[in-house]
């Protein structure tokens, strides 16, 4: 977890980049010429104060939304302009500020829902080759039933999603992401709402993922959290990217503290 | 004699209702797709197989309407159906390409009062407001039927339909299609994010019970003979969706208690029913307050329904090599066997010492 890795730019190949990234709903500029770039392999933050452009950037970057100008690029792929399924396709999967899990699906459906390109889902494979969906509905359960175990769901999975609780829907939606097998992902404050003890768990399950080879950018407030487990660490202020680097980094960046974290940074670097 | 008449009508439109129910419950139910045009591809439906079935309008009678084709008794039943999903192909094509689950619903309010207004006032399409008569009862022909007698045939036939129908509709809802579909029916932006293509999944549940849709107005145009847009007023629409929502909205059994529940018992009975005080609109209105009533109160009490949709369950699919009981270790590997939902909860709450 050392910090030279996006400020180098050197080794490791760029899994996301973003450049002059904009955008204005009516007179309110969100975004406005930000750009950074995620290492890959990385598990990187994206911090800033409310309304600093954060959800507006991650909604840029999987599509969601349409950049006025910039662009996004992933594993070299220039993916502006894409719309968010085919982005999804291409390796990046999101998750949401607010949990959006499938409430009416059962747990295990939210997973097993989640593989794109199934061949149950085509109605002539359903009614033409019912052994092939068979099968391959029997390897995504397994599939499912592992990650269900892993994220500590798997007793819940024929509760409906509805019924969850705050920090068990985060649970499913990281274990719904991870299904997904994603080669990056966007998470949009996956610790948004939950209990301390919940909140390092999350730590953890995105640090295993990072170590299985899943490049992670997460918008987060928590910087205890961001300290313990991101290597990299972006600043935004006013849509604009402020300062990248380490928090320790952030910390000795007289501008970043003065102008604009100061309390929180020096907070924690005193304590 | 009578209340075999009777009987038979009603088992008619029994079968008839639950394939229309099906076909709105794959759209609405399972998809969440707000089709108030629904009735609207009934009747496509139904035109289709008239125009086909029928000869040419003959001189001087007044009547007009396009093909007049004559084609054997099969032929204009699916052709009545492939229609009704072309016009699903349609709206679809406008409207799913930027429109959102409520915008949908106004636009297919619209599109139904659009067709309504063309097919009675333009004549030479479906010949107005007079509608199709006439048509040729199938069968009959073959098997030397009377009247009284097709209607028996007839019904028999259609409950074949509605059996083989019913057999594609549940594989249908079995399927990971259909997982799909319920996924975007929670939400659709997600399904998206995930990497569906959401569009396509939508048309192909449109067109799907569209095509339901299409078969239940062919099969009625084959029974009654005639067609017009009394037929198909907006309320029908609302008959179909109280039923559903009745029986039990997302079910394919709760589709057909609500057709035995709402249109069967509410609207075909009655028709058989002397009339009241001489006004012969007053049974009609008295049903629809019944009708109304019943669904408030099945939202107030009951809102699943009566046969609420069903959980989907794995557990069969795994066999016995691998019952889902014994969870395989995660990565934190200490985590005791917990039972039941509060065993997650607080395994949450154990994680604190990490």
């Amino acid at each position: 977890m050392t910090d030279s890795l996006g400020m180098t730019g050197a080794a490791p190949p760029e899994a996301l980049s973003v450049s002059g990234l904009s955008k204005s709903f009516g007179g309110l500029q969100a975004v406005r010429d930000a750009s950074f770039a995620v290492a890959a392999g990385q598990v990187c933050a994206l911090i800033g104060p409310n309304g600093a452009g954060k959800s507006t950037a991650v909604s840029l970057i999987s599509g969601a939304l349409r950049a006025d100008s910039g662009r996004v690029r992933l594993h070299g792929a220039d993916i502006t302009g894409w719309a968010p399924d085919r982005i999804a396709r291409a390796g990046l999967i999101r998750t949401y500020q607010l949990s959006r899990e499938f409430g009416r699906l059962t747990v295990l459906e939210n997973l097993m829902v989640t593989p794109v390109g199934q061949a149950g889902e085509s109605l002539w494979n359903v009614f033409a080759r019912p052994r092939q969906v068979r099968a391959e509905e029997r390897r995504h359960l397994e599939r499912a039933l592992d990650v269900l175990a892993t994220f500590g769901l798997h007793d819940l999975r024929d509760s409906y999603a509805r019924e969850l609780s705050g920090g068990q829907k985060r649970l499913l939606e990281l274990a719904r992401s991870v299904m997904a097998e994603p080669r990056v992902l966007l998470l949009d404050e996956p610790m948004a709402g939950v209990n301390p003890a919940l909140i390092d768990r999350i730590g953890e399950h995105i640090l295993r993922l990072a170590d299985g080879g899943v490049t992670v950018l997460m918008v987060e407030h928590n910087l205890g959290v961001v300290e313990r487990i991101c290597d990299h660490v972006i600043v935004l202020a006013m849509g604009a990217t402020l300062a990248t680097g380490s928090m320790a980094d952030l910390r000795a960046n007289p501008a970043v503290v003065r102008a604009y974290l100061g309390g929180a940074l020096s907070d924690s670097a005193s304590g | 004699m009578q209340l075999a008449y009777y009987a038979i009508t009603l088992a008619f439109f029994f079968f008839l209702y639950s394939i229309l129910n099906w076909g709105l419950n794959l759209q609405f139910g399972r998809t969440g797709i707000l089709n108030f045009a629904y009735i609207a591809f009934v009747a496509v439906g139904a035109y289709i197989t008239g125009v086909l079935s029928l000869g040419k309008p003959i001189a001087g009678t007044g009547e007009s309407y396009i093909l007049g084709m004559t084609l054997p008794f099969p032929l204009p039943l699916i052709a009545g159906g492939l229609a009704a999903s072309f016009l699903g192909l349609f709206i679809g094509l406008i409207a799913f390409r930027r429109l959102r689950s409520d915008y949908l619903a106004i636009v297919m309010i619209s599109v139904s009062i659009v067709l309504y207004d063309i097919i009675t006032n333009y004549t030479p399409l479906f010949d107005g407001a007079d509608g199709l008569n006439g048509a040729p009862e199938p069968f009959a022909g073959a098997l030397n039927l009377n009247p009284n007698s097709f209607l028996y045939v007839f019904t028999a036939f259609t409950g074949l339909v509605a059996a083989a129908m019913w057999w594609v509709m549940s594989r249908i809802t079995r399927s990971p299609f259909d997982r799909t579909l319920r996924a975007i029916r929670d939400d659709p932006d997600v399904v998206r994010g995930l990497g569906k293509n959401v569009f396509g999944y939508q048309m192909a549940s449109l067109l799907v019970g569209s095509f339901f849709a299409g078969i239940g107005g062919g099969l009625l145009m084959e029974f009654v003979g005639a067609f017009n847009t009394s037929a198909w007023t907006s309320g029908e629409t609302f008959v179909i969706f109280a039923a559903l929502i009745i029986g039990g909205l997302g079910n394919n059994v709760g589709a057909i208690a609500g057709s035995l529940a709402v249109p069967v018992i509410f609207v075909e009975l009655p028709k058989f029913l002397p009339q009241l005080g001489g006004n012969p609109a007053l049974i009609p209105e008295i049903d629809n307050m019944i009708i109304g009533i019943l669904l408030i109160a099945t939202l107030w009490f009951r809102p699943q329904g009566l046969i609420p949709e069903r959980k989907t369950r794995f557990d069969r699919l795994l066999g016995p090599a691998r019952r889902p009981t014994a969870p395989p270790p995660g990565p934190a590997g200490r985590r005791p066997a917990t039972t039941a939902r509060s065993g997650v909860e607080a395994s949450g709450v154990e994680a604190s010492g990490d």
